[in-house]
């Protein structure tokens, strides 16, 4: 039982490694059911018989996708969803109350932050995977900011660094939302099961479950969806 | 290739330096690919029984990866007798050059390394 534990704990990792190598989920398949082949074979936990996960994923060099082709296709559109979906959240309130947008120099500072921290993802995404608290701490910065984008939110037109109608900015973030969701909607259509895991040696090969489909069908539409959310919340609270 | 069909134990020579066995390995997994594609632990049973250690999961599928990358070898999953699959590695016919050469190589190698150590010892200066 404690060796089936670790054993799974070993290979979750050495998934993680590999798809952090940008590895084809084919070839990842291919390498967990060689190494599982071998373990039901030797009776071996997988830590001795393969040493530890991230240096063997290491030494089978498998080739992988572009490095950075990832950012251009995942990293930017959800970068831009964000700041869309931010945007629209700071338009709604002032435009349900007929008001104003205002804004401030330290509110948008505070808006900025989780943005700029899921821009630069590429350059520690590997730190916060590995190590949980680096992954709460960072969400924990963005869930702050967010907070203290709306204390730093100026009461009065005097105070405002930035006064503005609400309307455009409402409109063309939620434009911007659909855009992407529709985007990502016919991206994942195109490529599903594309990168899957599938196992080799299995009989039959493992589809793509309803219920993984319809998860990534929500992501897809996860701004516009909480965007409209937001949006009841206001009207009804109004 | 099959398990039990492989050689007799070669007792007391499991502990090989590192370095020869990292040098050889290539050519010698090369070498128990010759007689037909095999999996994994049969390579390593193969190996072991012929005197050279328990060559680790580890040690032994990164090089047959880079093999395969090479076109040295190639790999298929056969079905397995009810239960899950088994990966075969077979040698390519570059892979059955290479391993001539290597082998060639090697013997030449070692034979120059035998004359060496025997030959007579001087004893001191002139």
């Amino acid at each position: 039982m404690i060796q089936q534990t670790s054993d799974k704990k070993w290979f979750d990792q050495l998934v993680m490694e590999l798809r952090l190598r940008q590895v084809h989920g084919s070839a990842i398949g291919d390498t967990v059911a060689s190494a599982k082949e071998l373990l039901r074979d030797t009776g071996q936990p997988a830590e001795e018989a393969f040493g530890p996960a991230r240096d063997y994923a290491e030494a089978l060099e498998l080739p992988s996708a572009p490095k950075h082709d990832w950012i251009r296709t995942a990293l930017w559109p959800a970068t831009l969803g964000l700041l869309a979906f931010l945007l629209f959240n700071q338009a709604v309130v002032p435009w349900t109350r007929s008001e104003l947008l205002l804004v401030s120099p330290a509110q948008l500072a505070f808006l900025a932050t989780p943005v700029v921290l899921i821009a630069f993802l590429p350059l520690y995404l590997d730190a916060i995977i590995r190590r949980i608290w680096a992954c709460v701490g960072l969400s924990g910065i963005g869930a702050l900011s967010g907070l203290l984008s709306a204390v730093a939110a100026p009461e009065n037109p005097a105070d405002a660094w930035l006064a503005i109608e609400p309307l455009p900015w409402l409109i063309a973030s939620a434009l911007v939302m659909v855009a992407f969701s529709i985007r990502n909607t016919i991206q994942a259509a195109r490529t599903t099961g594309h990168d899957d895991i599938t196992d080799p040696s299995a009989a039959t090969a493992g589809g793509t479950g309803t219920g993984m489909k319809v998860f990534v069908q929500v992501t897809n539409w996860l701004f516009p969806i909480l965007a409209l959310a937001m949006l009841g919340l206001t009207l009804a609270l109004r | 290739m099959d398990v039990s069909t492989s050689a007799p134990h070669v007792a007391g020579s499991v502990d090989w330096p590192s370095d020869w066995l990292r040098a050889t390995l290539g050519f010698l997994c090369l070498r128990a690919l010759s007689a037909g594609p095999s999996y994994g632990y049969a390579i390593i049973s193969d190996l072991e029984s012929h005197g050279f250690g328990t060559i680790k999961g580890g040690t032994l599928y990164p090089l047959l990866t880079r093999y395969e990358t090479a076109g040295l070898v190639t790999t298929e999953w056969r079905a397995g007798d009810g239960g899950p699959g088994r990966k075969y590695f077979a040698l390519t016919e570059t892979g059955r050059t290479e391993l001539t050469r290597l082998s060639a190589d090697w013997l030449r190698f070692t034979d120059a390394t035998t004359r060496y150590l025997d030959r007579p010892t001087m004893e001191g200066p002139a």
